[in-house]
């Protein structure tokens, strides 16, 4: 059946061009449902492999249970009720700010610190996925001399030995490499191993490398100084090829909120957000205009706002305008004009962010843009770059030289797997052999780590002291929530023994750098210490610094090449580093929505032009290097370009990221390999042919498509579950109907669906009248950019298994919430639509009534409770519910992932590591069981209890469900709709509140805040659908 | 057209049918029997402790409040099984030589932990707390019977679903005023259930029956 028209909104190119294999996903509740997956099936095996016999027959009855007490009770603590931990997460040398839920002494769940200056909450993917990394049986656990076990004392006494060899000399052909870093105790560690070794020479190294920031600093104020955006002073936000909301990215998630913030069109004055990017992404998600625009046009654009700009504010030294055909054409440089003409009637208010890979001039030009504009000091500040380390490719370059040249004499690798993530062109492995001693720290036992002499386990960032920076300055502390799992050593505590410090523990080193770092520390020292873990952090952020424009010089254009490859770090696997966490491997990309894999991105104009098709695998060669991965044909992606994630093709990590000599294959293609020093972020002149018949990609961009009354039903009334409008109409609106409430009553003409259906009425009436609670929640389309943190926040709160690739190509991933990507407009200049969807707690609920044996069943405040040791896995309430949200355990995937449950037992120790991620909170469901979101029950009902107990009611905001706790931008609310004044009741009371499906009557407690964008007028297009009602 | 003919095996139906027949009500009695027995319902269980501990002496006859040793009753799902420490308490001074105490103080010299077998143990699926039963005015005696009784702690209520949904659904005779929960011999000042409605309206006590209440 071919729709009559094309849809406005589409999830991808096969429903655009209204194909047959979208209408089977459509009609087919199950997707294959009843095949048996073959146990040898790479996906399956990926986990299966290496469980044991292990399960012994626990017998009929249950077993008995032992109690064990404490012998001494520490004070405070009671069994059973958790207690949260401040602490922080690293990622390139960033700090955001985590609290750690314990429970019994066990780290079960990450979320954000809401006393961070920063973050404020707000978490991202690596965060959320960290408690699953730190029991992860394949991390290291012993020390290696080459391949043979060794012990941490003699790796130290090796270590030593060779360090006080050096010291002999001065320090010479000591060298350490570390990851970037912002932590003052590393500096100050780093600054005594250079006063004992004057000699030695410290190197830092990051995959995605984020010096151009600041060597743009140096262009343009003859400083190397750090930016600190805020974006919630700004009016108007312009990112240049740059996701700066992603946790990718340093700050991102502070950010996402900061961004966010100005995105209400109910409150104050709302931003407007252009965005020009290769690919799509998460700043792209939400801007008001976002243009596809190849990364090599980026300095030519750059260098065209400026020639304007500058003529507009009469300032001097401005580069001359590229012309029309370097910035990328007509049409871009029509939409560059409105941006130019934008800014500088926001001049002060206004912000542009160029992405961290390109070219310090690039930087430095974007910096000066700022300052043109006077942008610098509202909405952009600087601050001292202290003693941190960015990591850059050169300094890497440099050392591998001096390897190759025979000056380094030990190598002490701290962290970071350069032998899997240095530039191809640098030959960093063959470079190693030659360092005659070798020692590396490192969570895995990982590519970097079998080519060194010696290694050591370190310890994950639960398991130690630390300290470091957040992105304004401000310190941030880190204490360990458990004693370390599998005998790692931190970094810290590694050199201070190296170093012979009087105090080698990690907590004395981190106070001691305090106590040094922070003066008003003095007499309370202990109290403040003591505040100072409790909150997480000490201090206010840095002073923004006063700076001075230099003249720049004209930029240089790249050459214009016909195909150019784009590297960035995954969304999901970041530069590698997580590639053994299989949360972070099963989440569908934010975008491409891929899973357990990474492609080439082609738009479908340039994978049509170089014969290539969707997952068709294709080879990239750049400078006669090449890698082969599947192709994916994305709509949004700029022609000519490929993107290829990094983060993939791990050899030795892991059963979950791949293990080659225990034959696990690797989970995508490792794109490192041709990618070069000179070119890291994106580079020109490559080719691209296809390679082979099609393979399986596990994309979950068709699964679990709403079906609203058939799709040609749904093409004929558009846009019945993402809704927008612009902010001229919604005000117009809003003036028009003032007192308006949400429910029933009409909607600004384009927000509207054009549905028309007989007055609603009720097959039954309900029993529950709801005068207790009355719990929902509402999604802001406005401010959700799909970064996905809440997919992996509620796996890890509500226990949801991993299926692996295979399954989830079958549609059977468990995951309760899902991101729903839309695409809207023509293929070619894609706009993305980002739309969380999770159980809508319907109250008059179709998949309560079909339920033969009473397994879902209706609560008093309205939830729709789901009974799993009821359930007998007949399916019908999936069968019967139009939102898709229900999720079937074909298998028993949670004792395949995991190993084990709580209820199997085991004395695997692999298997009760891992287990130990479990959130004793919620059931751990087994196989043939429905399963779905439950508004995260159990927060609510121990929230409810410790409420009662103390006799006082529930403040709103006091119960969050793990998805709203995540959310970086804030889009997610819960709360209790008999509450008049919490804010879920004034969100459901937003003119622009709509229910998805609103025609069936099912009576959603989910209510979605209708996406209003605040195009310009001059480039605000009529598109083509109209207000007036059928 | 094709006639269907009943298999030769199919004669032996009616042999099996009367078999099945004749074996119906001994199976159903079987069922019936182990099923509600309370060997099943685990009425009675009565696990051997490492400790020969009396809660008839400490409970009873001494009249220690039940709190002293279980004392996160009130603030935490989970009764806490006393710490080591506790019994060291008294028994530093208290029978210090006595060879059935040896358990203990080899765990507070060791700081292992004294393995107590767990007596009331509920399936994984269902989630009790102590406290919200405690605050509100239950009775430890209606869930955990006579304790104070007992020389070895048995279980002695059901804890089966039905038992849990009749008081859920009907409270008022379990309920006391919260300061008596642990006094085993409390009675009624008057009709129990016209008084346990009082304080229901008092406390204002609504034991909810959703699902959630107990499974997530």
């Amino acid at each position: 059946m071919k729709p009559k028209s094309k849809p406005k909104y589409w999830r991808s190119l096969s429903e655009l061009e209204g194909d047959s294999e979208f209408q089977e996903f459509v009609e087919r509740e199950f997707h294959s449902p009843t095949e048996q997956t073959p146990l040898s099936s790479q996906g399956r095996r990926r986990f299966m492999q290496l469980m044991g016999a292990s399960f012994a027959l626990a017998g009929c009855r249950w077993q008995e249970e032992k109690l064990l007490p404490h012998t001494t009770q520490p004070q405070g603590l009671i069994p059973g009720v958790p207690v949260n931990y401040a602490t922080f997460m690293d990622v390139g040398g960033v700090a955001t700010g985590l609290l750690v839920k314990s429970y019994d002494g066990r780290p079960i769940k990450i979320e954000g610190n809401t006393l961070d200056s920063v973050s404020q909450g707000g978490t991202g993917t690596f965060h959320q996925a960290a408690i699953l990394g730190l029991y992860d049986p394949d991390r290291s656990s012993k020390s290696l001399q080459g391949k043979t076990p060794s012990t941490p004392d003699a790796f130290d006494a090796a270590l030593l030995d060779a360090f006080a060899a050096a010291v002999k000399k001065g320090g010479a052909g000591f060298f350490v490499l570390s990851q970037a870093s912002s932590s003052p105790s590393l500096a100050r560690l780093r600054a005594e191993l250079l006063k004992q070794a004057p000699m030695a020479r410290w190197v830092s190294y990051e995959a995605a490398d984020a010096a151009g920031p600041r060597a743009g600093t140096q262009l343009a104020f003859g400083k190397a100084l750090t930016p600190m955006y805020r974006p919630e002073n700004a009016d108007v936000l312009v990112a240049l090829d740059s996701d700066f909301i992603t946790s990718a990215f340093p700050g991102g998630i502070g950010h996402a909120r900061a961004v966010a913030s100005r995105r209400d069109p109910d409150q104050g004055k709302m931003s407007r957000l252009y965005a020009l990017e290769a690919s799509l992404t998460e700043i792209g998600s939400l801007a008001d205009h976002r243009v596809a625009v190849a990364p090599s046009k980026i300095a030519a654009i750059a260098a065209y706002l400026d020639a304007q700009l500058s003529a507009g504010r009469a300032a001097p030294g401005a580069q001359t305008a590229p012309d029309e055909a370097a910035v990328g054409g007509a049409q871009i440089k029509k939409v560059l004009d409105v941006i130019a003409k934008d800014l500088l009637a926001n001049a002060g208010k206004s912000l542009v962010v160029v992405g961290s890979g390109h070219a310090p001039e690039v930087h430095a030009l974007v910096h000066r843009i700022n300052f043109v504009l006077g942008n610098v000091g509202s909405t952009l500040q600087f601050r001292e770059t202290g003693d941190t380390l960015a990591g850059g490719v050169d300094e890497l370059a440099s050392l591998v030289a001096d390897m190759e040249g025979g000056k380094v004499g030990t190598l002490l690798i701290l962290g970071g797997n350069p032998a899997y993530d240095a530039p191809a062109d640098i030959g960093f492995v063959s470079a190693l052999a030659k360092v005659p001693a070798s020692f590396h720290v490192g969570l895995y036992v990982d590519e970097t780590a079998s080519l060194c002499k010696w290694h050591t386990p370190l310890t994950h960032f639960l398991e130690a002291w630390g300290d470091a920076r957040a992105v304004d300055g401000s310190y941030r502390i880190a204490q360990p929530l458990i004693e370390s799992v599998l005998g790692g050593r931190s970094e810290l505590q590694i050199l201070a023994k190296l170093l012979h410090l009087p105090k080698q523990d990690g907590q004395s080193v981190v106070r001691d750098s305090l106590g040094l770092s922070v003066a008003k520390l003095g007499s309370g020292a202990d109290k403040a210490f003591r505040k100072a873990i409790h909150d997480g952090f000490v201090g206010e952020s840095a002073t923004a610094l006063e700076v001075e424009l230099q003249q720049i010089g004209a930029i240089n254009l790249p050459a214009s090449t016909d195909l150019e490859v784009i590297f960035e770090v995954d969304p999901a696997l970041y530069d590698g580093r997580f590639a053994n966490n299989a949360w972070l491997q099963e989440l569908p990309h934010p975008l491409s929505k891929l899973t357990w894999d990474n492609a080439a991105l082609v738009a479908p104009d340039t994978a049509k032009k170089y014969g290539l098709s969707d997952a068709h695998p294709c080879t990239v060669t750049l400078d006669g290097r090449s890698v082969t991965l599947p192709c994916l044909v994305a709509p949004g992606q700029a022609e000519g370009t490929i993107m290829l994630a990094l983060g993939y093709g791990r050899e030795q990590v892991g059963v979950v990221g791949g293990f080659k000599a225990k034959d696990v294959l690797s989970v995508g293609a490792n794109t490192y390999a041709i990618r070069t020093s000179k070119a890291p972020h994106f580079a020109l002149g490559a080719q691209v042919k296809a390679a082979g018949s099609r393979v399986e990609l596990a994309v979950t961009q068709h699964l679990w498509a709403i079906d609203a009354i058939g799709k040609q039903g749904e093409d004929e009334r558009e846009d019945v579950l993402v809704r927008e409008a612009t902010l001229g109409n919604y005000q117009e609106f809003k003036k028009q109907h003032p007192g308006h409430a949400a429910h029933g009553a009409p909607h600004p003409g384009d927000i509207k669906g054009k549905v028309h259906h007989p007055p609603k009425l009720n097959l039954w009436n309900g029993p529950v009248s709801y005068d207790g609670h009355k719990w929902g929640m509402s999604v802001d389309l406005n401010k959700c950019s799909g970064c996905s943190a809440c997919i992996i926040a509620c796996q890890s709160e509500n226990n949801i298994a991993v299926v692996g690739k295979s399954e989830v190509a079958r549609g059977r991933e468990l995951t309760w919430l899902r991101v729903e990507r839309y695409y809207k407009g023509d293929d070619k200049n894609a706009e993305v639509r980002q739309q969380p969807v999770m159980c809508q707690q319907c109250e008059s609920a179709p998949c309560e009534q079909v339920c033969p044996v009473g397994a879902t069943m209706h609560s008093a405040e309205g939830l729709n409770d789901m009974v799993y040791n009821r359930c007998i896995g007949t399916r019908y309430c999936s069968n019967n519910c139009p939102y898709k949200v229900r999720r079937f355990n074909y298998r028993n995937y949670n004792l395949e992932f995991y190993g084990t449950t709580p209820y199997s037992g085991t004395d695997d120790p692999r298997a009760k590591l891992k287990a130990m991620a479990f959130n004793p909170e919620v059931t751990v469901r087994g196989r043939g069981v429905m399963e779905k979101c439950t508004f995260c029950v159990q927060r609510i009902q121990n929230t409810k209890i410790q409420a009662k107990n103390n006799k006082r009611p529930i403040e709103d905001g006091e119960i969050k469900t793990a998805c709203e706790q995540a959310c970086p931008t804030g889009a997610i609310i819960f709360g209790d709709l008999n509450d008049k004044t919490s804010r879920v009741q004034a969100a459901h009371n937003k003119s622009r509140a709509y229910e998805l499906l609103q025609e069936l009557n099912n009576r959603p407690r989910v209510n979605y805040l209708a996406r209003i964008s605040n195009p310009h007028p001059e480039l605000s297009t009529q598109d083509g659908h109209s207000s007036e009602h059928h | 057209m094709k006639l269907f003919v009943f298999p030769r095996w199919a004669n032996k139906t009616r042999q099996l049918l009367g078999l099945a027949m004749g074996g119906a009500p001994v199976y159903l009695t079987a069922f019936v029997w182990y099923g509600f027995s309370p060997k099943t319902t685990d009425v009675g269980y009565q696990p051997k402790q490492p400790v020969p501990y009396s809660h008839a002496l400490h409970a009873g006859k001494m009249g220690i409040d039940c709190r002293y040793c279980h004392n996160t009753v009130d603030q935490a799902s989970h009764a806490a099984v006393p710490p080591t420490a506790t019994c060291m308490n008294c028994h530093k001074l208290v029978h210090p030589e006595s060879t059935r105490l040896l358990p203990v103080r080899e765990s507070a010299a060791t700081g292992l932990p004294v393995e107590w077998v767990k007596v009331h143990d509920l399936p994984d699926y269902v989630y009790f707390n102590h406290s919200a039963h405690v605050t509100r005015g239950v009775g430890c005696v209606s869930c955990h019977g006579r304790v104070d009784q007992m020389e070895v702690v048995h279980q002695d209520k059901p804890l089966s679903m039905s038992w849990c949904l009749d008081c859920h659904r009907n409270p008022e005779p379990n309920l006391r005023p919260p300061e008596e929960v642990t006094n085993m011999n409390w009675k009624a000042p008057a009709d129990p259930t016209s008084y346990g409605a009082t304080l229901r309206e008092q406390n204002n006590i609504n034991p909810p029956t959703d699902c959630s209440t107990c499974h997530r």
